[in-house]
């Protein structure tokens, strides 16, 4: 750690092994195999699990890093390590420099009041408490009087869209409006690192879209540094700065939405690309080469290079002139214009 | 060998083993009964032992004893000497709290029927040590459970613990209770707590695991330290379940305290109950037991009501009101109230049931005398002593004769044979085993059998695991010399959990395919399951008199609840989707039953069994109150002298056979689970 600028999160050779003496297998599998794959088959073979299996990766301040994966593949299992729910069994966790993994107790409680927020797939919500006392729970432990825990559990209740409803208990609430409970009780303490475990897994279509675009105004707001699980692509693709994706405990590739979507590592990734549309993804900057020594034509549709895909040929579609739509026979039955056909596809394109 | 399932094989070896012994018997006659000189004076040594260790805390107990006193007294005073309007209404406004209108109306007419019916003051004695033994179990209970929760490594000890503590029977508590406390009140009052402690433990402990993982970690994420997760998140989150174990823990309390009567010393209603019945007085016998099925009606329902979710909110105004109306009701009547004692509206009725009972059995006299004696005669005595010797002139006509129990085995080798070809083999041996028992008798099996036997259930059911532990235990009853009393146990609980296995499992199925007689039944069920134990006896012995067919009917009484309801909860918990796709394959509605939903109801009608061996067990030591040999009554006479070497080793060996029974049953149970992918 020295000249660059120091990452928000960093994870190096991080290893969780389950099973019986999980330590000293790790520890022997090292030693002895030349790299991590053989060493996770070697514990494999033992009948230990390898649920995340030497994981490397830096998170910048600010970044929003989703990680992603089938069930299975050890994605929970990170970032219940990264949040320390877990004591990883090698490796270093560094949190703005400080390694949690050799954190004391009483500094881990420390971090997690001041530092870390963190919000569950299926909400983790006390259901003896009202929606004001949940969110406000965070605050409770710290020791702040009732009142002015209250008053600022207020604040982000608002902020979340759940103002009128703090004296609900849980089990009255909709699922997403649970789920707003969970993320305001995760940021009532001002996190700086915040930690969602497949937060909109468990909510409906409609519902997740509405969540994931109000989490990205929010997101906009606090500027915090996050790690976001999920498994479904479109909704990493649509979140992320980064993407890790994981496979069976491993990291497979790290990279932008749109490095996974054009140039996955391999058929696992690609698998994953396959059904997303990959014109609304990725940016024009994946495709564009410098411009030394290339001709180009005269026509400038004016593109940018955040643009989409999608985007920039809806822009070049309007170059063209009318073209003629004929009949199975081949005779001539009308024409239409390519800037038509560009506004027909990509309803929602920028 | 092959060719042949575990289950035959077993059945084959065990097969083997009686024909053996069978053959051996004469010339060989220390196979039949385990000869006394290979015995060792276990109950001397475990007695002398335990005196040792009871005389080294004995005066910390003492200390202790005279300690709890205090609460006891004050209680006392406060229930006793109320006047009675006060404690009915301060009951009433709680139970209307919990309840409302229904459950405060039922406050109000039970504990009006205990006043009228004089026992005021005797029941209210037995609340009293209630009231001051439960909350030690609870907060012993909620203590252990927390523990083990907090210190996984006690986890399994602390269960397995209290898994025996549950099955050693209730009177074994007595007798070191005895020695250590001296006769009197605190001697309840302890075993009542102790007794009461496990289930809280069970529940809290239950209920801490089950709180969702991810509460858990927001509460770690949110900063608290252990302490506030435990106390601020996961207790309260685990409520429900830990109601559950107040309200097991309160009835096993009150079940105790009136068991504990036996000792007396103490004028409550169980001694009442207790008195009456030996002088076979049995109309206030019966008075006196109502007071106590009051008492365990309102504690459970009251107690039942906190461990609901959602349950209703009710306007603490009336309850206020309902309390002022007992304090001004209780001042302005002060001095002109009579004493509780004083009322026994009920003595009329009392002794009309008497008289009405005496008339109907004088009446029935004949009737019942033949019931009783065919039960006897025809289905319990061959069953104790086998056919060779149950068979007389006297009752069955004629005398049993060798040839016949060559044709008898003839019989069973045909059935066997018939049951082997058709594809049943294990069915087949099993069959041939049956009848060799019938003719044996159960308390004449040779000993090498039995061990044989329950080793071969235990290796079919779980593995040799369970099959050494069966053998070691029951070698430890063979050896202390308590064979003769175990086997004379295990005869009457077996035929009591066969006719509860037949008639329970009937009414069960009877119940699932009707809902209209679950509706009669389950209420019933109900009830019974509220009743202490010691209830059952009074109406047994009314109309059959002391002796081993009233207990066997006590027995059943009690130990028939759990089979009906997990068979009636078996047969109807089939998943929709398979009663859909079975319909939509053209099953008829028997078919279905047969098909689908008997094979997917096995893991729990086996549950259903387990439990209701279990409760045979625990009221086959009541039952030696009205006169049943065995190991009860070892362990009923040891109260009496206060042997503690007879009664610890007389309860454990009960609690052997009970926990035996329990892991085999539970083996099985498992099996079908794993077949079924459950």
């Amino acid at each position: 750690m020295s000249d660059k600028p120091q990452a928000a999160i960093s994870c190096q050779n991080v290893w969780q092994v389950f099973g019986q003496n999980a330590d000293s297998a790790l520890k022997e599998a090292l030693s002895g195999n030349p790299d991590s794959e053989s060493a996770a088959a070697a514990l494999r073979e033992k009948g230990l699990i390898p649920a995340v299996q030497d994981a490397n990766f830096e998170v910048a301040e600010g970044e929003l890093f989703v990680i992603m994966g089938l069930s299975g593949s050890g994605k929970s299992t990170l970032i219940r390590c990264i949040s320390h729910l877990l004591h990883p069994t090698h490796g270093e966790i560094r949190i703005d420099g400080e390694n949690i993994v050799e954190a004391t107790a009483k500094r881990l409680i420390e971090l997690r009041r001041n530092k870390l927020g963190m919000v569950f797939q299926h909400f983790g919500l006390f259901p003896h408490m009202s929606v004001a006392d949940n969110v406000a729970y965070p605050l409770r432990v710290q020791g702040m009087k009732r009142k002015a825990r209250l008053e600022k559990a207020q604040k982000v209740i608002d902020l979340v869209g759940l103002g009128g409803r703090e004296k609900h208990h849980p089990r009255e609430l909709s699922g997403g409006q649970r789920q707003r409970v969970g993320i305001a009780r995760s940021l009532v303490a001002d996190c700086s690192v915040w930690f969602l475990d497949e937060p909109f897994s468990a909510l409906d279509p409609l519902i997740r879209r509405q969540l994931q675009d109000e989490f990205l105004q929010i997101q906009a707001e606090l500027k915090t540094t996050i790690v976001f699980i999920t498994h479904d692509i479109n909704e990493a693709l649509k979140l992320a700065d980064r993407i890790a994706i994981m496979r069976d405990g491993k990291i497979v590739q790290i990279g932008t939405p749109s490095d996974i979507i054009l140039n996955p590592v391999d058929d696992y990734v690609r698998e994953f690309s396959k059904d997303v549309a990959k014109g609304r993804h990725a940016h024009l900057a994946s495709v564009m080469q410098t411009g030394e020594g290339l001709v180009y034509g005269a026509d400038d549709p004016g593109l940018r290079v955040d643009m989409t895909l999608d985007a920039a040929l809806a822009r070049c579609m309007d170059l063209y002139d009318p073209v003629p739509v004929r009949a199975e026979d081949g005779a001539l039955l009308g024409v239409v214009n390519p800037a038509d056909l560009a506004a027909a596809l990509h309803v929602d394109a920028e | 060998m092959a060719g042949l399932s575990k289950g035959s094989l077993a059945a084959l070896i065990v097969l083997l083993a009686g024909t053996l012994c069978l053959l051996l018997e004469t010339a060989a006659p220390w196979l039949v009964s385990f000869p006394a000189h290979w015995t060792v004076p276990a109950t001397e040594w475990v007695g002398s032992s335990m005196e040792w260790v009871l005389l080294l805390i004995k005066p910390t107990a003492r200390v202790f004893s005279a300690l709890m006193a205090y609460p006891m007294e004050a209680t006392n005073l406060v229930l006793g000497g109320s006047p009675w309007i006060l404690v009915i209404c301060s009951v009433a406004a709680l139970a209307w709290l919990l309840g409302g209108l229904p459950m405060a109306l039922m406050v109000v007419v039970g504990l009006g029927f205990v006043v009228a019916s004089g026992y005021w003051h005797k029941g209210m004695n037995t609340l009293s040590l209630v009231a001051v033994s439960v909350p030690l179990a609870l907060f012993v209970g909620g203590a252990i459970g927390v523990l083990a929760n907090e210190y996984p490594r006690f986890r399994k000890p602390v269960q397995a613990l209290l898994d025996v503590m549950q099955t050693v029977p209730t009177f074994a508590y007595l007798t070191p209770l005895l020695v250590l406390f001296g006769f009197g009140p605190v001697v309840g009052l302890i075993a009542s707590a102790i007794y009461a402690a496990p289930p809280m433990a069970r529940n809290v402990l239950l209920g801490l695991e089950r709180v969702e993982p991810e509460i858990k970690e927001a509460a770690i994420m949110a900063g608290g330290t252990r302490l506030q997760q435990l106390f601020q998140v996961e207790i309260p989150s685990a409520a429900t379940q830990i109601m559950v174990g107040v309200n097991q823990s309160l009835m096993a309390a009150l079940s105790m305290v009136i068991i504990a009567a036996i000792i007396g010393g103490f004028d409550d209603i169980g001694w009442e109950v207790l008195l009456t019945m030996r002088k076979a007085w049995f109309g206030p016998s019966l008075m006196a037991g109502m007071v106590i099925v009051v008492f365990a009606v309102i504690i459970d329902r009251m107690s039942g009501t906190l461990a609901q979710d959602n349950r209703r909110r009710y306007d603490p105004r009336i309850a206020w009101g309902i309390l002022g109306f007992g304090i001004v009701a209780s001042a302005l009547s002060w001095n002109s109230l009579p004493d509780p004692s004083d009322y026994a509206m009920f003595e009329g009725v009392a002794d009309y049931l008497d008289t009405g009972l005496s008339a109907f059995t004088t009446a029935n006299g004949d009737w019942l005398a033949a019931f009783k004696n065919n039960a006897m005669f025809y289905g319990l005595l061959p069953l104790r002593i086998g056919l060779d010797q149950a068979v007389l002139p006297f009752t069955w006509g004629f005398q049993w004769t060798q040839q016949m129990s060559l044709w008898l085995f003839a019989f069973g080798a045909v059935l066997g044979l018939v049951l082997a070809l058709r594809g049943q083999v294990t069915w087949g041996i099993m069959a041939l085993i049956f009848i060799g028992m019938l003719e044996t008798g159960i308390t004449n099996l040779p000993w090498p059998f039995v061990l044989i036997g329950a080793a071969a259930l235990g290796w079919v059911a779980s593995g040799r695991g369970l099959a050494l532990l069966a053998v070691g235990l029951l070698c430890t009853i063979l050896v202390s010399g308590l064979w003769a009393p175990a086997m004379l146990s295990l005869y009457l609980s077996g035929a009591a959990v066969f006719a509860c296995v037949i008639l329970g499992g009937g009414i069960g199925l009877l119940c699932s395919v009707s809902p209209m007689a679950w509706r009669v039944v389950r209420p019933i069920c109900d009830m019974l399951q509220t009743i202490p134990l010691f209830v059952f006896l009074i109406p047994v012995l009314m109309v059959f008199q002391i002796g081993e067919f009233s207990a066997f009917l006590a027995i059943i009484t009690y130990a028939i609840v759990p089979m009906i309801r997990y068979s009636q909860h078996g047969l109807t918990e089939t998943p929709d989707e398979m009663i859909e796709a079975a319909t939509a394959s053209g099953a008829t509605t028997w078919q279905i039953l047969r098909d689908v939903r008997a094979p997917y109801a096995a893991p729990t009608i086996l549950l259903g069994l387990n439990q209701t061996i279990l409760y045979a067990f625990a009221m086959l030591v009541i039952t030696a109150l009205v006169g049943t040999t065995g190991l009860g009554q070892l362990i009923y006479l040891s109260i009496g002298q206060a042997d503690v070497g007879l009664g610890i080793s007389a309860g454990a060996a009960m609690a052997i056979l009970a926990l035996i029974a329990d892991r085999i049953v539970q083996g099985f149970a498992e099996d079908r689970r794993k077949v079924l992918g459950l």
